[in-house]
């Protein structure tokens, strides 16, 4: 699913492992959901929302 | 699993499973023919074998571009379970009937029917795992 | 696969790995020792043909137990793929060994291979996954 999530992390000057540190997941995973290949579920959408104090729409575009 | 069903994916698993099914008996009915009346030696020997594993193992393939096609998320999550306790089931009934063969020399068990196994623990966990859902 | 780990989940799996691991060897050396010497018969020879096939299964729940655990479901989530895959490639295995054995009469697979063969046929699918998904 695309996302904003390099710039947001980009905006903080946070690098993937960063991000992962804070969310409790492997680097992998954040480049995972980042490019796209892996959906987060609802629980860690919400952490990265709150963790950017954002809505996960901001974060997440589902384009049909 | 509901027999009649409108999710696509399932029904596209099922119509394969079937011609899956008619193959392997085709191909085992065509094997022991030929192996009864020829006695067929070497390489021939060995592929004819085979013949029949091949359906068979095609059945697990089909199963793989289930999982992979079905869009409702929650199905897709049961099947997934159903296998992982499938191998676990199979695993843990080979390793005791194999250190008894050892040990105690009990008959020895045909490693193609770990497939029959493995089917039959799928099918044994899938209701114990929708259970929770009711 | 990382050894220097700060994953609660993969650290208490390691622990429950070398535990069961220790209590395999101790009771396969056990169930030998005393098969040499003693040659038990009935009731107690199973007992003690099915210890070592304990420590697996017990080793098979403490991965299990792993994969509820682990918190990174994108990691999860590789390695079930990888264990589906190792699902495949075994069950392939193992049909047409069992074909071999019945037509051309292929020497009898050990059926406590299977467990091995799962977990290096894994394995490798794991491996593969890492490299797509850096």
């Amino acid at each position: 699913m695309k996302n904003r999530l390099r710039v947001l992390r980009a905006e903080r000057d946070w690098s993937q492992a960063d991000l992962a540190q804070r969310l409790e997941v492997s680097r992998q995973s954040v480049n995972a959901i980042e490019t796209g290949k892996f959906d987060p579920s609802l629980p860690l959408a919400f952490k990265l929302a709150r963790l950017f104090e954002t809505t996960i729409e901001a974060i997440f575009s589902d384009e049909n | 699993m509901e027999c009649k069903t409108s999710n696509p994916a399932a029904k596209r698993f099922m119509r394969r499973n079937l011609i899956t099914m008619l193959l392997y008996v085709l191909s085992l009915v065509l094997a022991i023919g030929v192996f009864l009346r020829y006695h067929p030696t070497g390489v021939l020997a060995y592929l004819l074998a085979v013949l029949p594993a091949i359906p068979l193992t095609g059945l697990l393939a089909i199963f793989g571009l289930y999982l992979a096609e079905e869009k409702d998320e929650f199905q897709r999550s049961i099947g997934v379970q159903s296998m992982l306790w499938g191998i676990g089931g199979t695993l843990a009934v080979t390793n005791i009937w194999g250190f008894l063969e050892s040990f105690v020399h009990l008959r020895h068990l045909n490693p193609s029917l770990d497939a029959v196994i493995f089917w039959i623990f799928v099918g044994i966990s899938i209701p114990f795992l929708l259970r929770r859902y009711r | 696969m990382n050894c220097s780990t700060n994953n609660p989940a993969k650290r208490r799996y390691m622990w429950r790995l070398a535990i069961t691991m220790a209590l395999y060897i101790a009771f396969l050396v056990l169930a030998i020792v005393i098969f040499v010497h003693y040659r038990p018969t009935g009731p107690l020879a199973w007992l003690l043909a099915v210890l070592p096939a304990l420590a697996i299964i017990l080793q098979i729940a403490a991965f299990g137990m792993y994969l509820s655990e682990e918190k990174d479901e994108f990691m999860r989530n590789l390695q079930v793929q990888a264990l589906l895959w190792g699902i495949g490639a075994t069950l392939s295995v193992t049909v047409t060994w069992g074909f071999l054995e019945n037509f051309v009469h292929l020497r009898h697979m050990d059926l406590y291979l299977v467990y091995p063969l799962y977990c290096v046929l894994s394995g490798l699918a794991l491996g593969i996954q890492h490299m797509r998904y850096k």
